[in-house]
């Protein structure tokens, strides 16, 4: 396969300087830049996309992430290393740039098309498409000062989805907007994938990442941890600021740590309750592993509390051996208080559903994590599995049973 | 450097629009719109023409012809690099979040200024049609000077508008260096009553000679007596001077433009 993008050894250096545009005069009394020091954003970086692949870049705020993009897009220069592009670039790290207020809508329209690299006569084919997308046919010829923002970003991404470039990156820009929008520009990612193109997205929203990355990198301090699979290195991350909470929290209190947990990829936590215990009981409550498709089976968590908790949240996810998520379901999900659970407390938490999936070997993932669903206090990976069995061989991943009738 | 000029010419359709959006945006709002541009100079010309034929008594004959012909073309070089200094600095949103080859940034504002000028010229021309000034007797000059002059406007908005990132300092600087140089270059008084030993510091400004050769074309071709072509040493030292400030404008700029993004 080709590499439509090659990081080696990258490094980018930020001076931050002290007085910020020195003034001709300092500059020439010193002789010398005021004093500055260097902020490594990207130490020493390498990776590596594949075109058509669809990559993701995470890591907390400051790691670097978003000074990659900047590099890739050309935007900046690295200090040193070497960055290898094969095709088109387009990047979208902000909606709506170059956006002038006094100008109305069309007429901004042909200006940001035109700072993306697009065709005039290309965007007066799609003028009426693009004000449809956005939703703007009353107010196309009023100026952008007057649009709300919600009106602002529906106009930029409008334009900003007719970019076809071989490689695309993409910023926070998705995360931005109601549902609705959100989906659209999911829906305008996936048919990127489809065509087969290079992309490249930076975001917080790891589940995200997971779903539709097929690799990603996973960076620190300007440092690179791990590149992997995407939902490996979703993993990695996780674990890695469960883990770095775990030790403010310590170093906060001082106190005697909760948690026995040893904290890994495969699992995490901070430990006031563990999951010490998945398994999958059949209808009339036996234990089993072997399912038919279609039958109803339970899944049990067993979990103790180490400390009084409150309103936690359970969750599954089962995943089928290709590593895809088929299904996954949680306790704020269905929308179910589970209550006050005491020091020292087993409860059982068990998921009662048609196991409707073809047939396979699949793993449950089991969590618990505090009501406000991002800090866990344990995560199992594929801490239980169970086999489906049917005598039809159907494709995808659920059963949906189809009954066929010719007329 | 010719793949610079080249991925240039592959972001045309940019420059283009940001040309259209500066004259746009220019006169947007204002009731008298693209008239301002003619008005302007004209209302300079009246007032210059007050204070240099009534009060000051220069006895230069048809004043009002003979400070608009150099005028105009001096608006195009001051109005490019008066606007065209904060180009870059103060377009950080797009310089930061997208990539295209920045002096698209000065070169629109520049463009908007030549159109503005070209304008301005197809009603100066009318005007001396009008009245009866034999413009046309030696307007082949015309493409050359003004090829001449985009050089040399090119080249310094280039410096201005690139070492202004660096040191914000040039806009205030430009403000004064652009009245000094108004004033050193022969536009509201003619070359020859400059003292001899002073001329040859005139002529060594290239806009000297570009504003002499317009006000030759417009002015004196009525005046056949006050016509005067510097000598050929002298244009050839204008053309060479403009040429180099436009290439070296060029290289500054592209030298400090990887820091563009990082210094705004």
């Amino acid at each position: 396969m080709e590499a439509a993008v090659v990081l080696s050894n990258v490094t980018k250096k930020y001076r931050i300087v002290h007085d910020k545009n020195p003034s001709l005069k300092e500059t020439i009394i010193h002789l010398r830049r005021t004093t500055h020091e260097d902020f490594l954003a990207l130490d020493n970086v390498s990776f590596k996309v594949q075109k058509g692949e669809t990559f993701g870049i995470i890591g907390p705020n400051g790691s670097g992430k978003s000074t990659a993009l900047k590099l890739l897009s050309r935007i900046m220069l690295p200090t040193s290393g070497k960055i290898e592009i094969n095709g088109t670039v387009s990047a979208l790290l902000e909606l709506g740039a170059g956006f002038h207020p006094d100008l109305t809508g069309k007429e901004n329209i042909y200006l940001n098309a035109a700072i993306l690299g697009l065709d005039s006569r290309f965007v007066a084919e799609r003028f009426d498409e693009i004000v449809g997308f956005a939703e703007l046919e009353k107010f196309i010829d009023m100026p952008v000062k007057n649009y709300s923002s919600g009106m602002y970003v529906r106009l930029g991404f409008a334009i900003a989805v007719n970019v076809n470039p071989d490689i695309l990156l993409v910023d926070e820009v998705l995360t931005v907007g109601d549902q609705a929008f959100q989906a659209k520009c999911l829906t305008r990612i996936y048919d990127f994938m489809r065509s087969r193109k290079t992309i490249i997205i930076v975001s917080h929203d790891l589940d995200m990442i997971s779903n539709i990355c097929n690799r990603a990198l996973f960076l620190y301090q300007g440092k690179k941890i791990k590149e992997a699979a995407a939902a490996e290195a979703v993993r990695e991350y996780r674990s890695f600021i469960e883990e770095m909470e775990l030790e403010k929290e310590l170093a906060a209190s001082g106190a005697v740590q909760a948690s026995q947990i040893l904290q890994s990829a495969e699992r995490f936590g901070s430990g006031e309750a563990e999951i010490f215990d998945v398994h999958l009981e059949d209808m009339n409550g036996s234990s089993s592993t072997h399912f038919r498709s279609g039958d109803d089976a339970a899944i049990v968590l067993k979990v103790k509390f180490h400390k009084d908790v409150d309103d936690p949240i359970f969750g599954i996810r089962i995943t089928n051996e290709l590593n895809i998520n088929t299904y996954g379901t949680n306790t704020y999900i269905k929308g179910k208080r589970t209550g006050k659970f005491k020091k020292n407390e087993e409860r059982e938490i068990i998921f009662r559903q048609p196991l409707s999936l073809i047939k396979g070997k699949y793993f449950i993932t089991a969590a618990v994590s505090h009501r406000d669903g991002k800090r866990y206090y344990d995560w199992r990976t594929n801490i239980a599995e169970f086999t489906v069995v049917d005598e039809e061989s159907s494709e995808g991943v659920a059963n949906l049973n189809s009954e066929i009738v010719i007329k | 450097m010719i793949s610079k000029f080249r991925e240039l010419f592959k972001y045309r359709n940019l420059l283009i629009n940001l040309t259209k959006k500066e004259l746009k945006v220019k006169y947007r709002g204002s009731i008298l719109g693209f008239f301002w541009s003619l008005l302007n100079p004209i209302l300079m010309t009246l007032v210059y023409s007050f204070v240099f034929s009534v009060v000051m008594r220069t006895g230069i004959k048809e004043f009002a012809v003979f400070l608009i012909s150099a005028l105009l073309p001096w608006n195009f070089l001051a109005n490019s690099i008066n606007l065209g200094v904060g180009s870059v600095v103060g377009n950080s949103a797009l310089v930061k979040k997208i990539y295209f080859p920045r002096e698209i940034l000065p070169l629109s504002i520049i463009f908007s200024n030549f159109v503005n000028f070209m304008l301005e010229l197809v009603a100066l021309l009318i005007f001396l049609a009008v009245m009866r000034y034999p413009f046309y007797k030696i307007l082949y000059y015309l493409p050359l000077v003004i090829i001449v002059q985009i050089f040399l406007v090119v080249g310094m908005t280039l410096i201005v508008s690139s070492l202004n990132v660096v040191f914000r300092d040039i806009q205030h600087l430009v403000t004064i260096f652009m009245l000094v140089w108004f004033f050193g270059t022969p536009i509201i008084y003619p070359i020859s009553m400059v003292p001899k030993n002073f001329q040859i510091l005139f002529i060594a400004n290239p806009m000297s000679v570009i504003t002499i050769f317009y006000r030759n074309m417009f002015y004196s071709v009525k005046f056949p007596e006050l016509m005067l072509f510097p000598s050929l040493r002298s244009i050839l030292v204008a053309v060479a001077v403009s040429i180099l400030i436009f290439f070296a404008g060029y290289f500054l700029f592209k030298r400090l433009e990887p820091r563009f993004a990082e210094e705004i």
